[in-house]
């Protein structure tokens, strides 16, 4: 075995275990704690009198953002609770598009969880009680993705089932506009 | 040591042997297309097995002839058996018995394939099953649309009675199998697959996913009861009423709480408000052998275990956890247990 | 005691309006004049009902015109050699920027506009110079019901009778407005947005009956028809349009022409069980009514969800036509168009009521631009279809059995869930949507605005939860053969063919108007009022409008005796929501698939809501 072959069979091993360390994100098949609840007055406001300011991001929102299980289910509760019935596959019919750069009532995670959950004055329900605070959180992760924010490796590749409309890895980035203040 | 290991070898075929009343087995005989599909492979593996002990004996004969006449190469000589009259013969009558074991099998596999195309065409009764992440919607499609019964997870068949079933997916590819009355068939999103089968037994079988379809594939079982023709009208019948109003007060806390909070957006109870398509029909859930898909046995202490946790028995469901205070969950497993 | 004392007052003012109501009807004929069209000439073509349709008045007091639905003006003073002299008189804003369906109404010199949500209606002193409002009327619904309209938030008209105006409101309301004060004189609540119902549709008043029906055939409701009592919005009586024959006012009289539609409870046997209750159904279009016989027709939506897997069976009494007894509701007969609709094919067109010659006679008929495709010419005692002819490119139908009364399917077109199905036509607006034709008994033509699209069907299960879409499709619609979009067609009913036909880039979406003086009026998505020949489709004169048209253009004489020619800019609706919705045109399913027909529009007009009145000059 010459020295060459034995350095580069050293190098693999490394380089396999190195792959260990690659850790994307975790798989969480229901809300830890259980008890949790999505923010409430998560305000998509962007004049504060006073000069005080937004409120931070929610701690809650990194376990679903750019997590692309929470994308994929929540694409999957996407139709099957009908919200697809009235903002299709983001181009909107119904309810206003979800896909351009404009957010109404913010486009922070958890504003958009905070939507979901306690429902807008023109027409949007309030989903509290029809959906747990795990669903609507993986919800709001997929809306926020149908406007390309989350990185695109996260974001599932094919639609559910039908070929009608292009996979989400198409989706054209969008500057986030409105109150999407917080980056992350 | 090796002599023990000698020992132990022929254990594995005496599990063949192993019979749990043909619950889930493949040498069933329980359904007509079973019992043909059995009778094929009996006619198929002494035909083979005939043919194969022939051609391992007709070369070891070979070997040994060549070996102790030491005769030269037939080939390099450009000598052929074919002059001798003898090997002629031989080799003639043998491509008569190939041939008549080749006839013998098409004839067999024609006629078990005849007896399976009169089943379907002689369909009696219509069921559609769907396959989901992880469970069995079954729909018994019937010609007066308002007899059509939608359940689940539970399939109930008449003896003797030729079932067209219509294969559907809603997500990814599933199998349907149940080894103790028919082959496996695929359901594929998109497409339509379809089998046919005549229940010969009357008893319960198992039947299970056989296509890997995701993290609980191993739990999406399937429960057939095959009942005389008389049970199974009663079943059915009983299976299209509306489900009974409850009585109690808690039953009525469980009834409101299904039919306004989450429940309701998934499952559908025949008779209430709730009508979601999503998750199984709950109509007459307490009425069916099992809860989640042939994963727990249907009693009280499973059905709050399941309400109270359903990710915890069954993680990556798309049953949520929803996390329900104590009085509500005494509420809605008490009203679930009225669904009889 | 006050409270009492009150109500004691309004049912004895509202005793009085009804009874003015009663003596009020003569005086429109007087104000007949030789410039008006009146004689129904014999002959070999068809002509409008005579009871329906009465000599011109120059008011225009309902969207159809008259209760024979005609849209047609018997005023003859824009001729098609004057009328490109048509200049605009005044403007007035609406306030609003979504889809304008409804036409003005036009009443004893007062002109009323109902607009889209939030449903003001406002009146216009037409004596004044410059047309100044008298007064508006507003009657507040909750801003939520706009979530729960499939199709923009549309109102499609008001009508006026006996010094009252009737209209609806999105979230489920009819409201009776007194004519000359603009007071509230009664509401009734009908709908129900929690369930995902509105109104939209303009009501129609016969038989001292207000008559309404419900949307939301993409929100699982059960569709039914109302009346409510003229003077006081009680309910009368309501046909419900699915479920057993009490609940859909089917008794002894009832007798279907044909067989498929004979039977006892079709409206729960044709429906998987509990189906019936979520099956949609709603009456979102027009009613029309012959005062002899006192029968109205309408028809009736789609059956919910679009996925037809969901609802095996025929799925009574959706996608038909029922004529019922305005007094008492009951049904006289029904004729369902396609039975288990696959396509979204909603059967709530217009019906205008003629009568046609016929071997040797003349017989009493309705004519039908359907939205699946075909041209219907039924007699109106029986609902027997006389003839059936498609008035555009057809794909999905095969054609309809005269004998049986059946829509023949073409069985590659029948969607399947988890596969898209490509190349049906017509798309899901059907080939013709709920704009109105207009019949001039004149030429014996029917002027039909409609569309030329075709789609790709997708279909998925749908979910059922209560207030929220109940649809389970991806639809993609796109223009059919020939590239064009839309089409204006002059159709001969008699002889069911086409005379002349406009090919128009966009979808067509606005009714049409025609004119004793053989003008006929129609206008574009993109902002073109047109004004063509009704003999031989040659465009006249054209106005381009703020915004795109899809509202009902009216003709009216002035106080001052000249015509009118007025309609309301203010393209939206299904067809234009991807600009008055400003949805995103790179999701081709938006809108239910449309957005991929009309991609182009956002560059073509925009929002807007704007009256727009017009007379020769002097």
């Amino acid at each position: 075995m010459s020295s060459r072959f034995r350095a580069s069979l050293a190098l693999m091993s490394v380089a396999a275990l190195a792959l260990g360390a690659c850790d994307r994100e975790e798989h969480h098949s229901r809300s830890k704690p259980i008890g949790e609840t999505v923010p409430v007055g998560q305000s998509p406001d962007t004049i504060w009198p006073g000069g005080s300011q937004p409120s931070p991001l929610d701690p809650r929102a990194k376990l679903y953002d750019n997590n692309a299980p929470a994308l994929a289910e929540g694409q999957q509760l996407y139709m099957q609770m009908n919200c697809v019935g009235c903002h299709f596959h983001g181009g909107g019919g119904m309810g206003p598009p979800l896909m351009d750069d404009e957010w109404r009532y913010g486009g922070r995670i958890d504003q958009i969880a905070a939507s979901i959950a306690e429902g807008r004055p023109n027409g949007m329900p309030a989903w509290r009680n029809k959906l747990t605070d795990d669903q609507i959180w993986k919800l709001a992760a997929y809306v926020r993705s149908l406007s390309g924010q989350p990185s695109k490796d996260a974001v599932s590749s094919r639609s559910e089932g039908m070929s009608n409309t292009t996979p989400s890895t198409l989706t054209p980035r969008e500057p986030a506009h409105s109150s999407d203040t917080a980056e992350q | 040591m090796r002599e023990f290991r000698a020992v132990l070898l022929p254990f594995p075929a005496l599990l063949t042997g192993c019979d749990y009343q043909t619950y889930q087995s493949t040498f069933s005989d329980a359904a007509a297309e079973v019992h043909s599909f059995n009778v094929l492979f009996v006619i198929f593996l002494v035909i083979c097995a005939a043919m194969y002990v022939l051609v391992i004996a007709f070369l070891l004969i070979a070997i040994v002839r060549r070996g102790r006449a030491g005769e030269a190469n037939v080939v390099e000589d450009r000598r052929h058996h074919g002059e001798n009259p003898l090997m002629r013969a031989g080799l003639m009558g043998w491509g008569a018995v190939v041939g008549a074991g080749l006839i013998g099998l098409a004839i067999a596999s024609f006629f078990g394939d005849r007896s399976m195309a009169e089943a379907a065409a002689n369909e009696k009764l219509s069921v559609t099953i769907t396959g989901n992440q992880w469970w069995w919607d079954i729909t018994y499609n019937a010609a007066d649309p308002s007899k059509t019964l939608r359940t689940a997870n539970e399939l109930h068949l008449p003896v003797g009675v030729p079932v067209h079933i219509y294969l559907r997916s809603n997500d990814v590819i599933h199998s349907f199998w149940v080894p103790s009355l028919a082959g496996k068939q695929d359901l594929i999103p998109g497409r339509a697959n379809d089998i046919t089968l005549v229940p010969r037994k009357i008893g319960v079988f198992r039947g299970q996913c056989a296509e890997f379809c995701g993290v609980q594939h191993a739990h999406m079982g399937l429960i057939v009861d095959v009942d005389s023709y008389a049970d199974f009208l009663k079943w059915w019948h009983h299976q299209l009423e509306s489900a009974p109003v409850p009585t109690t007060p808690l039953a009525r806390a469980g009834y409101d709480f299904v039919t306004t909070r989450q429940c309701g957006s998934c499952h559908a109870i025949g008779g209430t408000p709730a009508n979601g398509t999503v998750g199984p029909d709950l109509t007459h859930l307490a009425s069916r052998r099992s809860i989640a898909a042939g994963q727990l046995p249907m009693n009280e202490g499973n059905l709050y275990g399941w309400v109270a946790d359903p990710q915890s028995i069954k993680p990556g469901s798309n049953m949520p956890t929803v996390g329900l205070e104590p009085d509500q969950l005494h509420a809605v497993v008490a009203y679930l247990e009225t669904l009889k | 005691m006050l409270r009492v004392a009150s109500a004691f007052t309004i049912a004895v003012l509202c005793a009085q309006l009804a009874a003015l109501a009663a003596c009020k009807r003569a005086p429109h004929q007087q104000l007949g004049s030789a410039e008006v069209y009146s004689a129904v000439p014999a002959g070999d073509h068809a002509v409008a009902d005579a009871t329906a349709s009465p000599a011109d008045d120059g008011n225009w007091i309902m969207p159809g015109k008259d209760y024979a639905a005609t849209r047609f003006s018997g005023l003859t003073q824009v001729n098609p050699g004057n009328v490109s002299k048509l200049a605009l008189s005044f403007t007035f804003s609406t306030a609003t920027t979504h889809g304008y369906e409804a036409p003005p109404l036009v009443v004893n010199n007062t002109m009323y506009l109902i607009t889209p949500f939030p449903n003001e209606l406002y009146a216009l002193d037409l004596t004044k110079a410059g047309a100044p409002t008298k007064w508006v009327f507003k009657p507040q619904p909750p801003a939520a019901s706009q979530g729960v309209a499939c199709c923009d938030t549309v109102n499609r008209g008001a009508v006026y009778d006996a010094g009252k105006i009737f209209f609806n409101t999105l979230d489920g309301q009819t409201i009776a407005v007194d004519a000359n004060s603009g007071k509230q004189v009664w509401r009734t609540q009908l709908g129900d947005i929690q369930h995902g119902e509105t109104i939209t549709m303009a009501p129609l008043v016969a038989g001292g009956k207000v008559l309404v029906g419900d949307s939301g055939g993409e929100m699982g409701v059960r569709g039914w028809l109302a009346a409510l009592d003229e003077g006081t919005g009680k309910l009368a009586w309501r046909a419900f349009n699915t479920g057993p024959d009490k609940d859909v006012l089917i008794g002894p009289r009832f007798k279907p022409f044909y067989k498929s539609d004979q039977g006892k409870d079709l409206g729960v046997k044709s429906w998987p069980p509990d189906a019936w209750k979520i099956g949609g159904g709603t009456v979102w279009g027009w009613v029309s009514y012959d005062p002899e016989t006192k029968l109205i027709f309408y028809g009736v939506g789609n059956p919910g969800p679009w996925n037809p897997d969901q609802r095996p069976g025929d799925n009574k009494w959706t996608t038909g036509v029922f004529a019922r007894d305005v007094n008492t509701g009951e049904a006289v007969w029904y004729y369902q168009t396609t039975p288990h609709d696959l396509f979204d094919h909603d059967d709530i067109n217009e019906i205008i009521l003629a009568d046609i010659p016929w071997q040797g006679g003349r017989r009493p008929v309705i004519f039908r631009p359907a939205r699946a495709g075909f041209f219907y010419v039924q007699d109106r005692r029986t609902g027997q279809v006389l003839s059936a002819a498609p008035f555009g490119y057809v794909n999905a139908y095969k054609g309809v059995d005269l004998k049986t009364g059946l829509m023949i399917p073409n069985h590659d077109k029948d969607p399947k869930v988890g596969r898209v199905v490509r190349d049906i036509c017509p798309a899901a607006p059907g080939l013709k949507d709920w704009n109105p034709s207009a019949f001039s008994p004149i030429t014996g033509l029917v002027y039909i605005p409609h569309n030329n699209l075709c789609m790709d069907f997708g279909a998925m299960e749908a979910n059922y939860i209560s207030g929220t879409p109940y649809v389970g499709a991806d639809v993609k619609m796109y223009a059919g053969p020939g590239g064009n979009r839309g089409a204006f067609t002059a159709w001969d009913p008699i002889h069911q063919k086409k005379v002349w036909e406009i090919p128009e880039d966009l979808p067509v979406w606005s009714p049409a108007l025609v004119t004793a003086g053989g003008v006929v009026f129609y206008g574009t998505m993109d902002g073109w009022f047109k004004a063509v020949d009704a003999r031989t489709g040659k465009q006249l004169w054209r106005f381009k409008a703020g915004s795109g048209i899809i509202g009902q253009p009216i003709s009216y004489r002035g106080p001052d005796g000249r015509q009118y020619i007025a309609f309301v800019a203010g393209v939206g609706g299904w067809a234009g929501a991807v600009v008055s919705a400003k949805l995103d045109t790179r999701d081709p399913t938006g809108a239910l698939g449309f957005t991929n027909a009309v991609k182009d529009l956002p560059s073509k007009t925009t929002a807007g809501g704007m009256l727009y009145v017009f007379t020769l000059p002097r």
